[in-house]
């Protein structure tokens, strides 16, 4: 009997230690029809990892590039390497931080100006001051530079104008002469991402429409299908990125008309109306009462509201009358704003036609931000919306993205190249990514 | 101007029980004959299976034991190969009964102390779902006076009342990250009350087939004034006020049951159970803070539970006079349906298989160990509120050990 009792403990100590973890099995990652083994990014300030006004290590170590890359080395990828600031200088160009809130609730951010990456300014004739960067030589697959449009990939002196391509390049200004399209093609490579186009709708935007213009929608057309046509010239497969709707992000809905006019009012409840220089049409500029449809820009100092400015009628509070209207940098106004839409529209045609015509696979990051905007998104238990601070999605330029923003990205472009090219990249935690650091 | 409006970050938290949360180790007899109890009559354990059982026990009794539960879940998030598992806690669900009644009458006093819901799952603060739950520890201790009389030889009732000792330790991360990028922690800590009832019929056919009829109450339990510990950066936590605290009423479902026990000769004897579990009272969860903010809302969270069914049947086997061989199993389905599946007990349809040993130490004196093991089907689910995506697994161990006394 005693032996029978031994037999019962051996066995339930056995199942004791064979209470071995339990383990789903899941298909082994594959890379379908695409090769993974060299993955590059072509792009602006998004696919560089700009936040917070500014290019610094932290962000660029979240770039989405980044993200998608790490996850393609199940598949086959390659490693993928960015152009880092280094640690010593790992503010890069600086940034904004969040240092606190005042007693209203409106944040207070600090420029963040130490360890920089900044190792000098040039004056360029006929264009202007350019800040220049601590040169990187290392291996790149992330050619994303912060400001490039589309319109400047074949532009030769674009090495002298921009800071953060010629730090990519070994050259000092004004010597550099390569085309951004040539020194991303100096490399072969098996697979690109492609998200160009935003700075050619967003400069004009975010400016109010006085400080850039627009790319015309043929030169667009026709350089899109350059860049591809030469991306795809051995056969590569990829993935490219429609152009947000610019008034999805919190840079043009965070000061709004309303709030301001209520701040005035609550003063001076006489106060009817604020008053922009709106556009009439072609370049003629009015002023007009403003309404909820034009859009103020973030960094518009609401201080100035009110202030007295010199007119021939003598001095009158600014923004409050047709004589003394916002200026027109700092509005967006409803006829700017519905052209910039049209343009981006056209343009995200281009980009569709040429891309489906190419086989590539397609991220509609215009449809998926105006979703989020409208209907916010939960994920993995967080709630995000395109809230200025609290949305988690957007940093605190207003413009570009959180590490969290950029992972939800990441993992909207590996959707996209599973979809086309019957892949399986592994899915991105999201939850491993942070919003906005609060201090 | 700029306002920041925080967001409204905290869905409710606890998404309570399910099958997962009741906990089926009453006796250890009873659990090695796959947990079946209500139609058979083996101890003071009746008290909780079958009150109307325990007039006919012919002795009295004073039994405690314990069942140490390893809990192994395991999350695969959609389209990963990552496996996210719970850490190696051990929960201690125990019972204790006695049963007191003159020699050879008709009636006879009880008093069971069980713990018939609870659950302890910790999934760490790295894991993907850590925004919906970290770790949770759940405790439902019942204290339990019976009455049974016995109506005739054949035919006995017997009922109890129910008092129910709650308590809840639950943590979750809170998407804020301090300037360290150290994300935020939620911490729910309270325990409550509730009340209820369990009642019985047991009676002995003519054909020696035994057959009991139970309903165990919904117990509703309150948990006021549980503190809700909110650790959020400095900047924001006015829009977290601290201290503070939370109500809760969380319903511990009735159970209707009907059991049979066979005995085909001196040795055998065979057992079977059916369960009805009526999860689906639970319709909704609230959680009510004393003190609000823009941020901290109340939270009322749809839950949508169904009807949860258990088959159960068992064997005991007399080996000789001193030693009882058992075994058991049975099917238990989910009280969640698809889209609420969370990780608190991320519930599936599941099978369990039990062994025991009885050995009558001396001529009062039995010890009896148990062993479950209980496997949760393989589910893959989109939770509709947190969208938290994937595939859960769950294994359960359970040994056990008792010892009674009778007299």
């Amino acid at each position: 009997m005693k032996t029978l009792k031994q037999h019962i403990y051996i066995i339930a100590g056995l199942l004791l230690l064979g209470a071995c973890k339990p383990e789903i099995h899941t298909p082994k990652p594959v890379a379908g029809s695409a090769d993974f083994s060299r993955y590059i990014s072509v792009g602006n300030s998004l696919t560089a990892g700009y936040a917070d006004g500014g290019l610094y290590l932290a962000g660029q170590q979240v770039s989405y590039p980044s993200i998608i890359g790490k996850q393609m080395q199940a598949v086959g990828g390659g490693a993928f390497t960015q152009p880092l600031f280094s640690t010593a200088q790992s503010n890069g160009s600086g940034y904004l931080s969040l240092t606190g809130f005042n007693a209203d609730g409106t944040p207070i951010t600090t420029p963040v100006t130490t360890n920089l990456g900044i190792r000098g300014q040039v004056t360029v004739p006929g264009f202007g001051n350019v800040i220049l960067y601590t040169k990187y030589s290392g291996d790149i697959n992330n050619y994303g530079v912060p400001g490039i449009k589309l319109l400047h990939i074949t532009y030769a002196p674009y090495g002298n104008l921009n800071g953060y391509f010629e730090r990519l390049l070994p050259g000092n200004p004004p010597t550099n002469s390569t085309t951004y399209l040539d020194f991303v093609m100096a490399k072969p490579f098996t697979f690109f991402s492609n998200w160009l186009g935003n700075n050619d709708a967003l400069s004009y935007a975010t400016s109010g429409g006085a400080g850039d213009v627009l790319t015309d929608k043929n030169t667009f057309a026709y350089l899109y299908n350059v860049l591809i046509t030469t991306l795809t010239a051995k056969g590569q497969k990829g993935v490219v990125a429609t152009i947000p709707d610019v008034t999805s992000i919190p840079y043009f809905n965070t000061i709004t008309v309303s709030a301001i006019l209520a701040g005035v009012q609550k003063a001076n409840p006489a106060a009817q109306a604020l008053y922009i220089k709106a556009l009439v049409s072609g370049s003629t500029y009015a002023p007009r009462a403003a309404t909820t449809n034009d859009l103020i820009v973030l960094t518009f100092p609401t201080s100035k509201i009110g202030q007295p400015v010199a007119t021939p009628f003598g001095n009158l509070p600014y923004g409050l009358t047709p004589y003394t209207p916002i200026d027109n940098q700092y509005v967006l106004d409803e006829k700017e704003a519905a052209l910039t839409e049209d343009y981006v529209t056209s343009y995200n045609n281009t980009i569709k036609t040429i891309a489906i015509a190419k086989g590539l696979a397609i991220f509609d990051a215009y449809t998926f931000l105006r979703n989020i905007k409208q209907n916010g998104l939960v994920v993995d238990g967080v709630s995000v919306n395109s809230n200025y601070i609290s949305g988690g999605l957007f940093s605190l330029d207003g413009v570009h993205l959180t590490p969290r923003g950029y992972a939800i990205v990441a993992d909207e472009f590996i959707k996209a190249i599973n979809d086309k090219y019957n892949s399986s990249i592994p899915r991105v935690n999201i939850s491993d990514y942070n919003g906005v650091k609060f201090p | 101007m700029r306002k920041v409006l925080l967001l409204m970050l905290f869905i409710a938290p606890l998404t309570a029980f399910s099958q997962g949360f009741q906990v089926n180790l009453e006796g250890q007899k009873q659990i090695g004959m796959g947990h079946t109890g209500v139609g058979t009559l083996q101890d003071g354990a009746s008290v909780f299976f079958n009150p109307g059982a325990v007039a006919m026990l012919p002795e009295n009794y004073i039994q405690g034991g314990i069942s140490p539960l390893f809990f192994k879940s395991d999350f695969n998030p959609a389209g990963t190969s990552v496996q996210n598992r719970t850490s190696n806690k051990i929960a201690t669900p125990f019972e204790f009964y006695g049963v007191w009644g003159p020699k050879s009458s008709f009636w006879k006093l009880g008093l069971g102390v069980y713990t018939p819901f609870g659950g302890l799952t910790d999934w760490g603060n790295t894991w993907q779902g850590k925004y919906v739950l970290e770790s949770l520890n759940l405790k439902a201790i019942y204290f339990q006076p019976t009455l049974s009389i016995k109506l005739a030889d054949f035919l006995s009732i017997g009922g109890g009342f129910v008092y129910n000792h709650g308590s809840v330790d639950l943590t979750r991360a809170i998407p804020l990250a301090n300037s360290s990028g150290e994300p935020g922690q939620a911490e729910l800590k309270g325990s409550g009350k509730g009340y209820g009832w369990n009642a019985g019929i047991y009676i002995k056919t003519e054909s020696g087939v035994t057959v009991g009829i139970t309903h165990r109450s919904q117990v509703n339990t309150t948990i006021s004034n549980g503190n809700a510990i909110f650790k959020v950066p400095t900047s924001i936590q006015s829009s977290f006020p601290q201290p503070n605290t939370f109500t809760s009423t969380i319903p511990l479902p009735a159970t209707n049951s009907i059991g049979f026990g066979f005995y085909p000769c001196s040795k055998w004897i065979l057992a079977l159970d059916v369960n009805i579990v009526n999860w689906d009272a639970y319709k909704t969860l609230s959680f009510d803070y004393k003190t609000n903010t823009s941020a901290l809302q109340d939270t009322h969270s749809a839950r949508n539970y169904q009807q949860a069914y258990s088959f159960r049947g068992g064997a005991q086997y007399k080996a000789t006079n001193n030693v009882a061989l058992r075994f058991g199993g049975g099917y238990a389905s989910t009280a969640v349906a698809d889209g609420y599946v969370t990780p608190e007990a991320p519930d599936a349809n599941r099978v369990y298989g039990t062994l025991g040993l009885g050995y009558t130490l001396a001529k009062h004196l039995d010890i009896d160990i148990s062993f479950e093991y209980e496997h949760l089907m393989q589910r893959t689910q989109t939770n509709i509120e947190s969208q938290l995506s994937g595939t859960f697994k769950t294994d359960v161990y359970i040994p056990g050990i008792s010892l009674a006394y009778h007299w």
